[in-house]
């Protein structure tokens, strides 16, 4: 025997060429409704939030200025198993985009800052950013002003935009598996008498802002995870398949 | 601090990392696992994880390691302190970060002569514009054929 297989990962796209506002989430053919009363909703749940906007920022259509940008996050949801097993759903052609100030005016950054015109401030079409024809959730916090730029603030800005983000998944976890326009299948192996190789990702946990949420519930998710401060940056290991599940949330 | 904008790993690139992408389907490879390592504050606890990372990969009894850093400055000390514990215990390891012209490394050790550069800025400088300074599919195939020619070199040694 030469080869042992071990977790398998089946990850379904749904592709989205429409995202407009409406009175509820949902997800028909291709089209991304996202609930426009939500904003009013959110800004309630936390005291460290004062304000949140959420726009649509179509395909090019990148000329629109924007609060420095803490993260790019694609929307999956486990649909069967746990992070790096089972079933996920995640939507192409659509990413949320989170940005951040403070109330007095500060941008959520320390070691530079991108905030500018969208289309000067972020590199379209690399692994970690969309594509020029894909849709952004523009998602930007305002968090409180007047207080040290802490990692409350930062993981409130974070946190307020899981739950958004939550709320879609819930949508997407339901859609018809047999309806996905692609389905990618990995399965962790071992492969004996071949040359054994580690990849060892070294990530921020400095503090405040310089964190990252590790294995949370949902792929790219921030609720049920641990922060890689909390588990003092030891290092840990990951499977393949739960490393391209969604283990990490960067939230530097 | 150490993340700037342009080196900043988000998450959609972490779900889609072209570094997992490229080893994991390399069909001489036995891919051991992701190992995250996490940079600490302290000058003790970033000796302390490194060490740490150095001896999970020698449990793991791993041929090699590519070790990446999404930042550059201050986690420059840990990258370079990860790499001489690996490096010391004789674990043929390459390097990938953002240097360009701007973030040489300022501390450096015997064992960091193998570091793909993955600057994609003119300058070679931290321009502050999210996606650009990030590795890509030929970075990490860069690394892995300069880690095949380590391994190979230190199984002759034996």
């Amino acid at each position: 025997m030469n080869k042992k297989m071990s977790s398998r990962l089946v990850i379904k796209c749904y592709h989205i060429n429409k995202v407009e506002f409406g009175d509820k989430n949902d997800i028909i053919d291709g089209k991304l409704l996202i609930n426009e009363k939500v904003e009013s909703e959110l800004v309630k749940l936390n005291d460290l939030i004062e304000e949140i906007s959420i726009s649509i920022i179509k395909p090019r259509e990148h000329k629109k200025y924007v609060n420095s940008i803490m993260d790019i996050i694609p929307i999956s949801t486990k649909a069967l198993g746990c992070i790096g097993n089972g079933i996920t759903h995640t939507l192409t052609g659509v990413y949320v985009m989170l940005t951040g100030k403070t109330g007095d005016g500060r941008q959520m950054a320390e070691f530079g800052s991108s905030n500018g015109i969208l289309e000067e401030k972020m590199i379209l079409g690399r692994a970690g950013t969309p594509s020029i024809d894909d849709h952004i959730i523009h998602f930007d916090v305002v968090v409180k002003g007047g207080v040290p730029l802490g990692r409350n603030l930062a993981m409130a800005a974070h946190k307020v935009c899981d739950i958004f983000i939550q709320q879609i998944r819930d949508v997407l976890r339901q859609l018809d598996g047999r309806k996905a326009d692609e389905i990618h299948e990995y399965v962790d192996r071992i492969v004996y008498n071949k040359t054994k190789v580690v990849i060892i990702k070294q990530i921020a946990g400095q503090g405040a802002m310089y964190d990252n949420q590790l294995l949370s519930n949902e792929p790219s998710g921030i609720e049920g995870g641990r922060s890689i401060i909390d588990i003092g940056n030891v290092p840990i290991i990951l499977s393949p398949n739960e490393y391209r599940d969604g283990a990490i949330r960067a939230m530097t | 601090m150490g993340i700037g904008p342009s080196t900043k790993e988000t998450s959609l690139h972490h779900f889609r990392d072209p570094l997992l992408d490229v080893i994991s389907n390399d069909n001489d490879i036995d891919l051991l696992g992701v190992m995250v390592v996490g940079t600490p504050q302290d000058n003790n606890d970033k000796c302390f994880v490194g060490k740490r990372a150095a001896y999970w990969a020698e449990a793991m009894r791993a041929d090699g390691v590519i070790i990446s850093v999404d930042g550059w400055g201050n986690s420059h000390v840990d990258f370079a302190n990860t790499i001489e514990e690996i490096g010391k215990k004789d674990i043929p390891v390459v390097g990938l970060s953002f240097i360009g012209t701007q973030a040489s490394f300022v501390v450096t050790n015997k064992y960091m002569d193998t570091i793909v550069d993955f600057n994609k800025s003119e300058k070679g400088i931290e321009t502050e514009i999210v996606g650009e300074n990030n590795v890509n599919k030929l970075d990490a195939k860069k690394a892995l054929a300069l880690l095949k020619l380590r391994i190979k070199k230190a199984k002759n040694r034996y």
